[in-house]
């Protein structure tokens, strides 16, 4: 009956994104396969995310 | 107790000797560290002019390196120029100071994150990617465009509203924004971070990452950077979708994409 949701998590901090913050979620704008995740506070932040497979770093 | 006293106090009295050592290495070893950072011995041609239009910096110019324009083209378009105000967001994309003060934007990495733009943009269907251009001097070059890629123009004043109230009319829906600068354009990124889209912004050394999702570093304050700019990510855009040869470039020239300066503004100056 108890199913566990699970959060999509952010890739610049790790945390769960929770849901209806700003955040967004676009491909790697170099490799174009990883899905890229950011939280509202690490946007707001300006803070570094890494594409862990092709390794570009934004913003 | 005075043998005591004496022993006690020895190794007290060898500490100071010691700790100068210590400061001497730190001192040895702190200029090596600042030699690797400095700036190229190369001389260059000093211009206060931001938009630095007649200005060609002579740089380093390495054998395997590969730019999307001539590196003159590029220096005398004055897309490296920055501002004398440095954030420490842009901090990697610096490459130099000048002795004026100006801080010179690495041209390499702006190449490159030219490349990575069009990349990204051209996985959007076209009419999905907005460019909000609020500055005067990126009018043009964001109409020019947005002709060639078919973009959706936001130019002039951005109407509160115009991407996050669904009850406004002219209300545009795109899965991407481009914003000429960050805090000139500051509503744009705010309502695009509202409703949850990417922000790619062309960040000069005085902005900030705040709400940006991907950044170009570019003087974005210039006539010339910004048609150059423009036309060069367009281009780019293009060759990616495969609408034109990877060698080719599109119909219209960087002239085109140029604002025009009327002849008051031409007399002021």
């Amino acid at each position: 009956m108890s199913e566990k949701l699970s959060l999509v998590t952010c890739t610049s901090c790790g945390k769960p994104i929770p849901p209806g913050s700003e955040s967004t979620k676009f491909l790697c704008p170099n490799c174009g396969e990883i899905q890229i995740k950011r939280d509202g506070k690490c946007r707001k932040f300006g803070r570094l995310y890494k594409c862990p497979k092709c390794g570009f770093q934004g913003p | 107790m005075s043998e005591d006293q004496v022993k006690e106090n020895q190794p007290t009295e060898n500490l100071p000797e010691e700790e100068p050592v210590e400061e001497q290495i730190e001192t040895v070893e702190a200029p090596v560290e600042e030699t690797v950072e400095p700036a190229p011995e190369v001389p260059e041609a000093e211009v206060v002019d931001e938009e630095a239009d007649e200005e060609v910096e002579v740089a380093e110019t390495g054998p395997e390196e590969t730019l999307l324009l001539p590196r003159d083209t590029l220096l005398s378009a004055g897309i490296h120029i920055g501002t004398r105000m440095k954030t420490l967001d842009m901090e990697p994309f610096i490459y130099r100071v000048r002795p004026d003060g100006l801080f010179v934007l690495d041209v390499k990495k702006t190449d490159d994150r030219i490349r990575t733009t069009a990349k990204f943009l051209s996985r959007y269907e076209p009419s999905k990617v907005a460019i909000a251009a609020t500055r005067l001097y990126a009018h043009e070059p964001v109409k020019m465009f947005c002709k060639l890629t078919g973009a959706t123009p936001l130019i002039g004043r951005f109407i509160p509203g115009q991407l996050s109230n669904p009850q406004y009319k002219n209300r545009v829906d795109p899965e991407v924004i481009v914003v000429c600068d960050p805090r000139a354009d500051a509503q744009a990124v705010k309502e695009a971070s509202t409703v949850g889209i990417p922000i790619v912004a062309l960040c000069s050394t005085d902005n900030e990452f705040a709400g940006v999702d991907l950044v170009i570093p570019t003087n974005n304050k210039g006539r010339r950077a910004l048609a150059v700019i423009f036309w060069l990510i367009a281009r780019q855009v293009l060759r990616e979708r495969g609408e034109i040869g990877p060698d080719k470039d599109p119909p219209v020239t960087i002239e085109d994409f140029e604002a025009k300066v009327t002849r008051e503004e031409e007399e002021d100056t």
